[in-house]
């Protein structure tokens, strides 16, 4: 019986295995080696930078007397607990898709296999999806851990233990409550319904801790405040929390209390067990009816206004017809326009933190400060625009999906789309990076040379980073991508965060001389001799020509790409 | 009206297409037929401009699709095999979209929108999102969506796939009524009573090369097999035995 279990749980498996070995095969046949070797050196530099921090702040904690080991668990269980919520946050968004969503589910179901065993293929297959990155990306967080606290081997093996466990409790407990959920729910709106409530719950967490005012932590006119705080770390964990038990496990093993340690991973493995168990009773209960549940998806009308036709009337055919479809397509997208949320959060939160910058404290005299903060701020606003155009406008060609075909096939020329698309994005793009600037140097109070060459400077550096997103999105589309999150995360996104970084630090730092110069002999009220004024002339004209360049050459090279893609 | 010259497609050492020769008139309804695999539906894509050919040209009402592809696509209604639309577009929203890329004027698309929905039946559906739609009524919107502007040319990949009778009546009909208007009709189809029905020639694909052309009689002559179906002209001309 157990046998012909794990037989047909490998066998429905098979179908996800096999095209992972054969992908690699492939496109090491297609040299897609050189694509592997670039993510490989982007995450072990990520994986790297993410050891080298946890190293320096479990050593600075470690120094601290008294209260150095306390503050190193409390981290460590904060890690578990956002670990944790991140398991279950994906495992939910994961299930939802293998157990209901997945287009291979129909030739599934009609195969002559019991239902629990399909739900423990499609969970299995699920797990792993919904926790590797999780695990992978903590792992060098708890490496730090065992180097400064000098732990054994035992450690490290409880540790990915322990961490498995986390990540099958968490899959399986989502397993059920999508179960649970589809049945309440049709499983089409609930991932709108997940995908919203998480978006919420990420920014009323990060409101309430920014708001909060961590960095008062560093203040020493608040240390009474601090004292009260260290004394509230000493409180115990809720116990019946799944990664209280993981870090239970992990502090008992840093402390070579193995026998402690193997309490609380046991705690953490009889209750993955029961939890499976549970899971699996729940499936052949109701995993079926929910499944049937999921393909009568209601039709949905829509009311027709057709405000968005009348606004953009003005424009000609083959623009307002795409013009609209973004737009329509946007707003009817829960996955999509719930991203304003998370953008709304992050305006506010940045303008917000130049606010509170403690700019009077400091030593340096504040208008030079204040300056070169708005100079900086610059580099980072655009950085913000790098992240939230990876999101919106490098996607935007793989968003036609597979109706690409009606672009190749309309009257329209692919250079007249990708042009149509970058203005579609670029325009509110525009509108958020100089809302940004301008917001933070009217809280900085900085010189009006500095408004004018911030505002003027992003002015001309936005549509290059919107054109690399249009441009190296047409050059590396994924017209199969279930959604564009996916499609920012992959080789070409890479490509255009990287570009884009390499460009705004270009730009940055050919400007420095000349403003600093200039900026300076503005406070001090002298002439600039003319060396330095050629100076500035050619910074300003290396850099002007680069901002066209970087309009032009994406646009060309994705063109050139996207023309020659075989549908 | 449509011309193939030495049309060719090969990815790598593998030819989908071999110097394919063709001319369709204006008015005739050409029926394209083939075992799977046979370099049909590669044929069509270089047809709608939306693949390139390795070798060889495409002209459309005398242009050609190389030279000036925009052009050339103005004048074709294309029809894929498989209906992929923007699913969160509403059916008459999907429609004015179509409408706009093409040119068809304001003033028109009313009345042709709404003749064009009643012909294909999706009239009470036209302002439901098209992600509710069922295949076939995909596949009569992106019909319906192809005639809007009146082409010259018509090519369609597989125009019965998950049609109902009655549709895949009103299908044979309007296309007949189509190229009695001088619309040149390019059709792939593997259903041979299709094409048997409404078209004027058939070609027969096989490995990629064009093995035979010509009205159902001329075909029967070269399979040597008189007062035989489509069905077995087939069978005998591509070398398979049912």
């Amino acid at each position: 019986m157990a046998h012909r279990l794990i037989h047909e749980v490998r066998l429905l498996l098979r179908p996800r295995t096999l095209p992972l070995l054969r992908r690699r095969r492939s496109r090491s046949a297609r040299g897609g080696s050189g694509r592997l070797i670039v993510l490989g050196v982007v995450g072990m530099l990520f994986w790297g930078g993410l050891f080298g921090i946890s190293w320096r702040v479990l050593r600075y904690f470690k120094g601290i007397e008294d209260i150095g080991d306390l503050l190193a668990y409390k981290l460590l269980s904060m890690i578990l607990v956002v670990s944790f919520a991140l398991l279950l946050f994906s495992g939910i968004l994961t299930s939802l898709a293998r157990l209901f969503l997945s287009r291979d589910l129909l030739l599934v179901h009609s195969l002559p296999v019991a239902d629990h065993r399909i739900f423990i293929a499609r969970w299995i297959d699920a797990t792993a999806d919904s926790s590797w990155m999780v695990i992978v990306f903590t792992l060098p967080v708890f490496l730090a851990y065992g180097l400064v606290f000098g732990a054994g081997t035992a450690y490290y093996a409880g540790t990915l233990l322990a961490l498995l466990l986390l990540a099958v409790i968490a899959s399986a407990l989502s397993a059920v409550v999508v179960m649970i959920g589809v049945m309440i729910v049709p499983a089409t709106r609930m991932r709108s319904v997940v995908f919203l409530m998480g978006v919420l719950l990420f920014v009323v967490l990060y409101l309430a801790i920014r708001l909060m005012r961590p960095e008062q932590l560093v203040d020493p006119e608040v240390f009474d405040s601090v004292l009260v705080y260290i004394s509230s770390l000493q409180a115990p964990a809720a116990p019946f929390l799944p990664s209280t038990w993981a870090s239970d496990s992990i502090q008992a093993a840093l402390a070579g209390r193995m026998a402690a340690s193997f309490f609380h991973l046991s705690l953490s493995a009889s209750f993955a067990m029961l939890v499976f168990c549970l899971a699996v009773i729940t499936a052949e209960a109701i995993y079926f009816k929910g499944f049937s549940r999921a393909q009568t998806a209601a039709a949905t009308a829509v009311r027709r206004h057709g405000c968005i036709e009348r606004i953009f009337r003005f424009l000609p055919g083959p623009v307002r017809a795409f013009t609209v479809k973004e737009i329509k397509t946007f707003l009817r997208d829960q996955t999509q326009w719930t991203q304003l949320f998370l953008i709304a959060a992050l305006l506010v939160i940045y303008i917000y933190n130049f606010d509170v910058l403690p700019l009077e404290k400091s030593p340096i005299r504040t208008v030079y400060l204040q300056n070169v903060f708005a100079f900086l701020n610059m580099g980072l606003a655009l950085f913000v625009l790098t992240a939230v155009a990876a999101r919106f406008a490098f996607p935007a060609v793989s968003l036609e999906k597979e109706a690409f075909w009606l672009v190749k096939s309309s009257p329209l020329s692919i250079r007249n789309f990708l042009l149509i698309k970058f203005f579609i994005y670029y325009l509110p793009l525009l509108v958020l990076t100089e809302t940004l600037i301008v917001g933070t140097n009217l809280l900085l109070k900085v010189t009006p040379f500095m408004m004018a060459l911030s505002t003027v400077t992003v002015f001309f550096l936005v549509p290059g980073i919107v054109a690399m997103g249009i441009g190296l999105g047409a050059a590396y589309p994924d017209f199969k991508a279930e959604n564009p999150a996916q499609t920012a995360s992959s080789f070409g996104g890479l490509v255009f965060m990287i570009t884009c970084a390499v460009y705004i630090t270009v730009v940055i730092l050919l400007q420095a001389g000349p403003v600093y110069r200039l900026f300076m002999a503005d406070l001090h009220g002298k002439p600039l001799p003319a060396i330095v004024w050629f100076w500035v002339v050619a910074a300003f004209g290396v850099a002007f020509t680069l901002s066209i360049l970087a309009v032009v050459l994406p646009l060309r090279f994705g063109e050139k790409r996207l023309s020659r893609m075989p549908l | 009206m449509i011309e193939l010259k030495d049309l060719t497609k090969a990815y790598g050492n593998y030819s989908a297409v071999q110097r394919l020769n063709l001319t369709i008139g204006k008015g005739e309804i050409f029926g394209f037929i083939g075992p799977n695999g046979a370099g049909k539906t590669t044929t069509i894509k270089m047809m709608g401009g939306v693949m390139a050919p390795t070798e060889g040209s495409v002209t459309i009402a005398g242009i050609d699709m190389q030279a000036q592809p925009q052009e050339a696509k103005r004048r074709i209604g294309f029809i894929p095999d498989r209906p992929f639309l923007y699913e969160k577009l509403t059916g008459l929203e999907f429609l004015r979209f179509t409408a706009d890329i093409y040119g068809v004027s304001e003033r028109r698309f009313p009345d042709k929108a709404a003749a064009t929905l009643a012909m294909f039946s999706l009239t009470d559906w036209s302002n439901e999102l098209i992600e509710s739609y069922s295949h076939g009524m995909k596949q009569r919107l992106i019909m319906a969506a192809a005639l809007l502007h009146e082409p010259q040319v018509l090519i369609v990949d597989e125009p019965m796939v998950g049609l109902d009778p009655l549709a895949i009546i009103m299908v044979k009909n309007l296309f007949r009524q189509l190229a009695s208007q001088g619309v040149a009709i390019f059709m792939s189809t593997h259903t041979l009573k299709v094409a048997e029905d409404i078209c004027d020639r058939i070609g027969i694909l096989n490995r990629g090369r064009l093995i035979a052309s010509g009205t159902t009689d001329d075909l029967r002559r070269e399979a040597n097999v008189s007062n035989a179906d489509l069905e077995m002209v087939f069978l005998n001309l591509t070398g398979h035995s049912a």
